[in-house]
């Protein structure tokens, strides 16, 4: 072949990686203005890494923890790195990805993930994507995904969304070309805003369950976040939301509340203050009482922003300009 | 010589991949006939031929029994037919006969005949090689060659192209119709034959396809295995150009030794119900129904042939669609009720109606009409499109794989529910 050939099919070849990734990225879920859950893990990644708080775990941190609202009441800057159906394994990972972006004060771990390890029905594919999916390339990744991957699912299908995804060749929406080369921040530090009322009219039938111990495999990845908090000096507080259900049982709480005595760690369950956060479970929630809505969250928010003041060497960082400007962004969506 | 040897252990390696009792088997039926064939050749016993072509036909045959339960009390052995089992026990009885005949000597290296047997692009889904010729691709100095690399290319990239994105899309609609036979049954069972002669053929022969460029890409020819079959204007032309290394060699080591056509009438009609029988079975004890209605048509022959080349042809590819029945459906009972079913239950509103959901969107259909046709125009004009792409340039010959690449990788059907590494004919 001649030279100048060579040339030619070598940009033929480049031109055609090029057309392979911008596939990858029109046909992978774009998560701007629908299943917004799977944009909230990457949105930290552009944000300032100040914070003196970080919440982990899964949808009960990011549907009951407003940042703004603990930093409007006590000056505090947290970022909640929720994700829906966030797995232990996974809020490990998660916490290690953050810790190298930044060393915060306190990491707040939401303890519902404990009841389900790997073999449990509530590890699937759809939620591990909405937590994998835009999180950026790094060794935490790869462990998150090996970690979490269901038996059909492949490592080379979260290299290559298009493996995955290829079948929404015609299902795309403008939604997708729309944000192929942005995002749309959907959270305010990783609160997702929910301002429905759904009270609670009843709740399913509490069942005895034949296991309530919690696996040896969560406890070892607690015993991991517990370690990578020792290590880097970091206060870990344990916490259960006040959500109605899923059932969290007293079996389930002394377990936990051993384990902090254990380990010399901090454990609230928060159901245990729902008078005095003032929670109307008729009001406060959007869904029958799994999830707290705005109003609900606003006032967990406050509660345990100063919860965490009073108990932890925290900055009082109102005035600050970024935030200012934040939290004038937060009220104009909370309107 | 090193290049084969390499050849030969990748061939193992991956062989090995698949267990243990695989290897055991193919290595049985190597040893066997190599052995064998070096006693023939110094002594033309028909007794050792015999022997040694009855015992590995009786593997094939037992497992082929067993796969269909025949025998129900062996289940607990839970026995897996070694893979590529009806392909190679096919390769080691022609190398015998050959042998036998005079058709060329014994070989003496014994790396030669394992490769001949364990070449691993053609292991799973053949074609079924003679020695001979396999012999000559290995003898064949090889050399590095670009234009052979962008063929070989080409020809993997419209076999992916078959499998993925035509012959996946088919099989979404015959798994929703031959699961509910209640309520698809007339015109969804007409629908069914129709669309499983596309997916066989494409599943088949684009399997066919990548074997071919892969061994393109190593230097090694191997004999067409396709020629535009639904072209054909009659069931016996239909046989010429469908699975032709297994036409062949039914015709050289069943039909001719059994006295071919020069013979009796009567003769040559019982030679070609056993061929088709014997084709039947090493489909699967299931399939004998099968052989002998194509054993039928064939000896029908012309007198079913019109005046008309497309009719010819339409009547051909629905009696051959017509006969995949025994394919779609669990049970011989079943096909011929489904079968009988496209006379008796006229619901084509009701297909109409129900169109899109037997699995594929409306896009879906539309890529499949697109792919299907751009099929059938290639097949009607295979040798004009290939004398054609060989005069192209490497870049234009670059682009027409990329763009191959890119289409399997958005339209093929592939990942979590699929599995893509089954083709339909390695279960044979």
């Amino acid at each position: 072949m001649k030279a100048r050939t060579v040339i030619r099919v070598i940009l033929i070849i480049i031109i055609f990686i090029l057309l392979f990734v911008l596939l990858n990225m029109l046909l992978q879920p774009k998560y701007a203005e629908t299943l917004v859950e799977g944009s909230m893990i990457s949105q930290y990644y552009e944000e300032p890494k100040d914070h003196e708080v970080i919440f982990i775990g899964d949808c009960e941190v990011y549907a009951n923890f407003s940042p703004m609202v603990m930093y409007e009441e006590q000056g505090i800057k947290a970022y909640v790195r929720g994700s829906s159906q966030q797995l232990i394994w996974q809020s490990y990972q998660i916490l290690k990805e953050t810790l190298k972006y930044e060393k915060p004060k306190v990491v707040v771990f939401n303890v519902n993930s404990m009841r389900y390890d790997k073999s449990s029905e509530k590890v699937s594919e759809a939620y591990n994507r909405l937590t994998i999916d835009k999180m950026k390339w790094s060794r935490e990744k790869v462990d998150i995904i090996l970690d979490s991957m269901t038996e059909d699912e492949t490592f080379l299908s979260y290299v290559f969304p298009i493996l995955r995804y290829h079948s929404r060749y015609d299902k795309l929406t403008s939604e997708d070309f729309k944000y192929l080369f942005k995002r749309k921040n959907n959270t305010y530090n990783g609160f997702l805003i929910n301002k429905n009322i759904k009270g609670v009219t009843a709740l399913p039938t509490k069942r005895r369950l034949a296991e309530t111990k919690f696996s040896d495999e969560c406890y070892s990845y607690l015993d991991k976040i517990t370690k990578l908090c020792k290590d880097n000096d970091i206060k870990l507080v344990l916490i259960k939301a006040p959500s109605l259900y899923p059932y969290w049982y007293d079996e389930y709480d002394e377990q936990i509340r051993n384990y902090a005595q254990q380990n010399g760690i901090d454990y609230y369950n928060l159901k245990n203050n729902v008078e005095e956060i003032g929670i109307d479970y008729s009001q406060d929630t959007y869904d029958g009482g799994l999830h707290l809505n705005l109003t609900g969250a606003t006032k967990l928010s406050k509660f345990f922003a100063n919860l965490l003041k009073q108990n932890y060497d925290l900055t009082d960082f109102r005035g600050d300009s970024v935030y200012e400007e934040k939290l004038k962004d937060y009220k104009q969506a909370i309107q | 010589m090193i290049f084969n040897i390499l050849l030969l252990v990748i061939s193992i390696l991956i062989y090995l991949s698949f267990g243990i009792s695989n290897f055991i088997f193919i290595l049985f039926s190597i040893l066997t006939t190599f052995i064998a064939a070096k006693f023939l050749e110094k002594k033309s016993k028909k007794i050792i031929l015999a022997v040694t072509i009855i015992v590995n036909a009786l593997i094939l045959i037992f497992l082929k029994l067993y796969g269909a339960n025949v025998f129900p009390s062996l289940e607990g052995l839970n026995i897996i037919a070694p893979i590529g089992v009806s392909y190679y026990t096919l390769q080691v009885i022609s190398y015998l006969v050959d042998v036998y005949k005079g058709k060329y000597k014994a070989e003496n290296n014994f790396l030669y005949y394992c490769l001949y047997i364990m070449y691993i692009p053609h292991l799973f889904i053949g074609p079924i090689s003679r020695y001979d010729d396999m012999k000559e691709q290995f003898l064949k100095p090889k050399t590095f060659s670009i234009s052979r690399i962008y063929n070989g290319g080409l020809r993997i990239v419209w076999g992916l192209i078959k499998k993925f994105v035509i012959s996946g899309r088919v099989a979404i609609v015959i798994s929703t119709i031959s699961q509910d036979m209640q309520n698809y049954n007339g015109a969804y069972a007409l629908l069914a034959m129709i669309l499983y002669s596309i997916q066989l053929y494409t599943d088949f022969s684009g399997g066919i396809d990548i074997v071919m460029g892969v061994s393109k890409i190593l230097g090694i020819e191997l004999k067409e295995n396709f020629d535009s079959p639904y072209y054909s204007q009659t069931i016996k032309e239909f046989w010429r150009r469908w699975h032709i290394s297994l036409s062949s060699w039914l015709r050289d080591y069943i039909y001719i030794p059994l006295g071919g056509s020069r013979c009796s009438k009567l003769r040559k009609y019982f030679n070609t119900m056993v061929t088709f029988i014997v084709s039947g079975f090493w489909h699967g004890a299931n399939y004998l129904l099968w052989g002998v209605s194509h054993g039928i048509f064939v000896l029908l022959g012309d007198k079913i042939k019109t005046k008309f080349k497309w009719l010819n042809r339409f009547i051909t590819f629905i009696i051959v669609s017509f006969l995949w029945a025994f394919f779609i459906w669990p049970t011989t009972g079943d096909s011929l009720r489904m079968m009988s079913s496209v006379f008796t239950t006229f619901n084509i509103s009701d297909l109409c109606t129900n169109f899109l959901n037997l699995g594929l969107s409306l896009a879906d259909w539309i890529v499949l009409a697109v792919f299907t046709i751009g099929l059938f125009i290639f097949d009607g004009n295979t040798s004009k499109i290939i004398q054609k792409v060989k005069t192209l340039s490497p870049e234009i010959k670059t682009v027409i794989i990329c763009v191959g690449i890119l289409l399997v990788f958005v339209f093929g059907i592939y990942g979590i529910g699929f599995n893509v590494n089954e083709f339909i004919y390695s279960k044979f």
